[in-house]
């Protein structure tokens, strides 16, 4: 039997789920009745989204040419935050689909999807998605593929993911253009683990390629980077349902299980091996996944017996065994209580987990602005100089001793219509950005290529960028250096008490001005009080900006509503209960949506 | 409203059908818990209750659901309406007063609240009706020595000499006069539709037939008023010789078109600083006319204080009819067993369709907890000048372990000066009472 391994990927929307669909359709794997749209994401958050969060493998089974061919590919997400995602999913194929919608064209993430498949060194076929839409412009957009990509346009499939128009040749491009996976390079098993999730039932599951030898129901492996051993209770295949089969050999992928209890003991990477005949070196495995953006996450309410910060942690906990690109440490902040700090892959990435601690189990949160992580060079005592890791502003030692600030870069690719150009830029530079390239796509779009600050990105910059544009920019980035620059902490006081939860890194040029519109912001969130509240911002003690919430000179409705006590008393428990949700400072009671005023302050 | 609504009549407002075809469930259009106008049933503990009462009940409140142009600024229940339903719903209301009427246990009332809606828009026979069936249920020979105290609001535009006079000698005995304001700017403003000048010969009737005591209400902070007409419109109440005046700061209420029209932008509302004026000058001008604040809302002369509000606030039992109507009944346990609380469905049609013996369906029942009894002491108890009883309630709340934490409470207002503990009272200070509200929540909550 041939095996061809493959992943898809894409822009966010551009159809990779759907064509999933179809290929598992056109495959005989699930029949009409069975399919439903976008039948691999199957995360209620997905579903409900309508975007892939995580990435999925199946294995399908196609005649071609009368031989038989065991195809196994991998749905990717297509969002930003998920980029590791599609790394390592194609860490484990021989192909890539590149699906690129014929009505939108070439997107900025279809752009950076290319460089990550070109730097796996996977063959990539073009898939002009959606030419049944009455504005698809296939011609034209082949044409992108190749002065963007360098794509050959003449290699580029036309399908419809919806219609199943050209699916059929497309599964015959799969067979004979994508390479037959490469024979065992040694006798002994070594398969790469790509991907991992936790399941109620079965506990870990693994989704392995193997690369060399096989391996079977019942072996003891070893995870060569953990250096642990565990011994293989099922091994199957996602046919899209979940089939048992007795082994696995070299080309073929699949997902092992073995009694892991948490996904804390597997390392997505990690190369697993027999234990009685290891192989002597690891495949090679990919770089653990950087958390990007970081904020705290603290119960929303304090109940008299304090017990919501122990359902907090165990919730966390149980979230971090089924997503382990997600970061906790226990933090503890004088507004706010005990918390946890958390590192994220992303934005949307941090959305997503705050949505599933708040629905998955029940937890009200509140959440404090996200931040990058800065490295700090701070002199000691003796003067010697160490660099540190900052995820918080809160934690940034005293100015005295910072000598630098560096802070995360990101690569920028956006794609615009011509007539934005000029917007974008100007919006580039605002977020303290660096003009890098500019390259024609198309008769009415370009390529800009930027250097901005990841910090300034995760400042409402997508949502600029596409009011910008009347929604047609896209973009993408990564992350390619730290630098230093001329970057400050600003403390903010609300009634004289500093609120570290508050604070923020910034720019010097800009500290003023955000420092203002985030006492701006907080003037409108918190309500008034029987006294005056003075807001300030200040650097190092220097007061930068100033605002005054003014107090409220009476809280008596003239009604009792007559004899209608029960109402009276209700109105009260309410307004009692919005009080009880706000967090103090001194005797300010701040709601919680004030601790996010500061994400709002990027214009 | 036409009188005294703001103070005895029930509210709740009625809640507009809307969106026509609203989704189930409990999630409103404006986020607010949806108020089930539609329970059919009345809860069979409270049935029980009125048979079980520990002592005889001396109030009643009945509420007239009726009338003639619904005012923007309104929440109470009533309809303008349409289908003549006024005499069966006298019909099914006598039915409900009867059901209830065991819970006076022979005794005669001490008060009686007629409410709206617009009371005096009922025609007279069918005040004929009600007043024979009272008469009939209850004793009401207090009313007639003049020892009890009758109220009936009164819409200026409704006031007849034959209306007046058929009340009269069915024991009505103080008439609440909804004057709003004396100037017809700021009526407009309100969409409240009556001739300032009716309010004059309304007052006139009444004396000319024979009742004696009456209120006026009127509303301040109203868009665009300013002190000075604030000022007049109290002068002239005083000038019409009321010995009893309620002045409640305008309040937007949800899901009324005066909200609806704030939050359109429509118009600005009254300055904070201008409605804390426009109080404490209330505050001054009626105590130097002698009729001293003994609620946040309400001025007395001396021994004219609503009986039947302070019935309210200080948590004696009432009985109530009427759609909307709640009433209140102590468990068989007394004061420290704590307290029935209902309200009836705000429904014409589902008060006129369903009867469970006579009661009427309930929208809401609260059945007796001590804490919650003690908690409403004290909010209702906190807005009236003679406060609370400290003592008393200090000794309920040891028995229930809530004692310390109540005293804790009160400490922090104590130590601010805005609660004064006097003659084993708790009572606010003219500054604690325009915050009684948020000290009346921090007490409350130590309890509840
Ligand atoms: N007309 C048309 N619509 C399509 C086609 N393929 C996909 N779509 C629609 O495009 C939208 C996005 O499709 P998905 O398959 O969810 O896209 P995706 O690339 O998996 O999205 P992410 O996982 O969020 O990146 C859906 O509304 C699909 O129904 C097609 O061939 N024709
Ligand atoms: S609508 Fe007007 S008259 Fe009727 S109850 Fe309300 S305020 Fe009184
Ligand atoms: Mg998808």
């Amino acid at each position: 039997m041939q095996i061809r391994n493959f992943s898809i990927i894409a822009h966010i929307d551009h159809g990779k789920s759907t064509l999933a669909d179809r290929l598992l359709q056109a495959t005989n794997a699930v029949t009409d009745r069975e399919a439903k749209e976008q039948l691999l994401d199957s995360m209620e958050l997905e579903r409900e989204r309508g975007i892939t969060i995580k990435a999925s493998a199946v294995t399908v089974f196609h005649t071609h040419n009368g031989e038989q061919y065991m195809l196994n590919f991998i749905d990717t997400p297509g969002h930003v935050d998920f980029g590791y995602e599609v790394s390592r999913a194609l860490k484990a194929c021989e192909g890539a689909l590149l699906v690129v919608d014929a009505a939108q064209g070439v997107e900025a993430q279809t752009v950076v999807n290319t460089y990550l498949a070109v730097a796996q060194d996977v063959d990539i076929m073009p898939v002009l998605n959606k030419i049944d839409l009455p504005g698809a412009q296939p011609e034209e957009v082949a044409m992108e593929v190749e002065q963007v990509l360098g794509l050959p346009a003449e290699d580029c499939m036309l399908v419809s993911a919806k219609t199943g128009q050209g699916i059929p040749e497309l599964l015959t491009a799969i067979c004979e253009r994508f390479p037959a996976p490469r024979k065992s390079l040694i006798p002994e098993a070594r398969a790469l683990i790509f991907d991992a999730i936790y399941d109620d039932y079965r506990g870990v599951v693994i989704y392995i390629r193997v690369f060399d030898g096989t391996i079977k129901v019942g072996d003891k492996i070893r995870m060569m980077g953990l250096e642990r051993t565990h011994q293989i209770t099922e091994l199957g295949k996602y046919t899209p349902k979940p089939t048992k089969v007795k082994q696995l050999g070299a080309g073929e992928a699949g997902y092992l299980v073995a009694a892991i209890k948490t996904l804390a003991d597997v390392r997505v990477g990690d190369t697993i091996t027999s234990e009685l005949n290891p192989a002597a070196e690891p495949l090679e495995g990919y770089e653990p996944p950087r958390q990007m953006v970081f904020c705290d996450l603290y119960p929303a309410t304090t109940t008299k017996k304090g017990t919501d910060f122990e359902d907090m942690r165990d919730a966390i906990e149980k979230l971090s065994i089924n997503d382990a690109s997600f970061t906790s440490q226990t933090v503890h902040s004088e507004a706010l209580g005990f918390g946890f700090r958390c590192g994220f892959l992303g934005l949307l990435h941090m959305d997503i987990v705050q949505e599933r601690l708040e629905r998955e189990f029940d937890l009200e949160i509140v959440q404090t602005a996200p931040t990058v992580s800065y490295k700090v060079d701070i002199r000691g005592k003796g003067g010697e100089i160490t660099e540190i890791e900052v995820h918080n502003p809160a934690d940034l030692p005293d100015m005295g001793s910072v000598m630098a600030i560096k802070e995360p870069i990101a690569r920028v690719e956006i794609m615009v219509p011509k007539e934005y150009i000029g917007d974008i830029m100007k919006l580039a530079l605002e977020r303290r950005g660096i003009y890098k390239t500019q390259t024609y796509v198309s008769e009415t779009r370009e390529l800009l290529t930027f250097e901005i600050p990841l910090a300034e990105l995760i400042f409402d910059f997508y949502d600029k960028l596409k009011s910008t544009t009347a929604g047609y920019g896209t973009m993408d980035y990564e992350l390619s250096e730290y630098r230093q620059d001329n970057l400050c902490k600003v403390d903010v006081l609300i009634n004289g008490e500093p609120v570290e939860a508050l604070s923020l890194i910034t720019h010097r040029d800009k500290s003023e001005a955000r420092g203002r519109s985030l006492l701006v912001r907080l003037r409108k969130q918190i309500p008034r009080h029987q006294f005056e509240i003075p807001l300030q911002a200040a650097i190092g003690g220097k007061i930068i900006a100033r605002e005054t919430i003014k107090g409220f000179r009476k809280d008596v409705t003239a009604k009792c509503y007559g004899g209608d006590v029960s109402r009276k008393r209700k109105l009260l428990d309410k307004q009692r209960k919005g009080k009880d949700r706000m967090k103090s400072i001194g005797s300010v009671s701040i709601p919680q949506e004030a601790f996010m005023a500061v994400l709002d302050v990027g214009e | 409203m036409t009188a005294d609504h703001n103070n005895p009549s029930p509210p709740q407002g009625q809640r507009p059908p809307f969106p026509p075809s609203a989704p189930s469930g409990p999630t409103a259009v404006t986020g607010l818990p949806v108020f089930t106008s539609q329970a059919r049933t009345t809860p069979e503990p409270l049935a029980e209750a009125f048979t079980r009462s520990p002592a005889p009940v001396r109030s009643l409140y009945i509420h007239i659901p009726f009338c003639a142009h619904r005012c923007h600024y309104c929440d109470f229940y009533s309809i303008v309406d349409t289908r003549d339903r006024a005499e069966p719903f006298i019909s099914r209301l006598i039915e409900e007063l009867r059901a209830q009427a065991p819970a006076a246990q022979g005794q005669p009332l001490e008060t009686i609240f007629i409410g709206g809606g617009t009371p005096t828009l009922l025609p007279v026979p069918l005040w004929d009706r009600l007043l024979t069936a009272l008469d009939s249920l209850y004793d009401l020979s207090l009313m007639r020595t003049g020892m009890g105290e009758w109220t009936v609001e009164c819409n200026p535009e409704t006031a007849t000499a034959e209306l007046f006079d058929r009340l009269a000698r069915g024991g009505i005995n103080r008439l609440s006069m909804g004057a709003q304001s004396f100037n017809q700017t700021l009526l407009d403003k309100l969409d409240r539709r009556h001739n300032p000048d009716n309010v004059y010969r309304a007052l006139d009737l009444a004396k000319q037939a024979g009742i004696e005591r009456t209120s006026i209400d009127l509303i301040f902070a109203i868009p665009g008023q300013t002190l000075e007409q604030w000022d007049a419109d109290i002068r002239t109440a005083l000038d019409l010789g009321t010995t009893h005046l309620s002045a409640y700061a305008l309040t937007y209420e949800p899901n009324t078109p005066l909200t609806a029209r704030l939050r359109r932008g429509e118009f600005e509302p009254a300055a904070e600083d201008t409605e804390v004026e426009m109080f404490e000058h209330a505050g001054r001008v009626l105590a130097g006319a002698g009729l001293p604040r003994y609620e946040v809302s309400n001025f007395a002369a001396e021994g004219q204080e609503c009986r039947h509000n302070l019935a309210y606030w200080r948590q004696d039992p009432w009985l109530a009819a009427g759609p909307s109507a709640s009433g209140h009944l102590l468990a068989p346990g007394g004061l420290a067993a704590g307290s029935h609380r209902w309200k009836n469905t705000p429904r014409l049609d589902t008060y006129l369709d369903h009867s469970h013996r006579g009661f009427a369906p309930v929208n809401d029942h609260e059945p007796p907890e001590p804490p919650r009894l003690i908690a409403e002491t004290l909010m209702t108890g906190l807005r009236l000048r003679e406060g609370v009883d400290r003592t008393g309630l200090l000794a309920r709340t040891e028995a229930l372990g809530l004692a310390e934490a109540l005293r804790q409470a009160a400490k922090e207002h104590e130590d601010s000066g805005m609660l004064v503990v006097d003659a084993g009272r708790w009572v606010l200070s003219d500054s604690g009472l325009l915050f009684a509200d948020g000290i009346a929540s921090d007490l409350m909550a130590a309890v509840l």
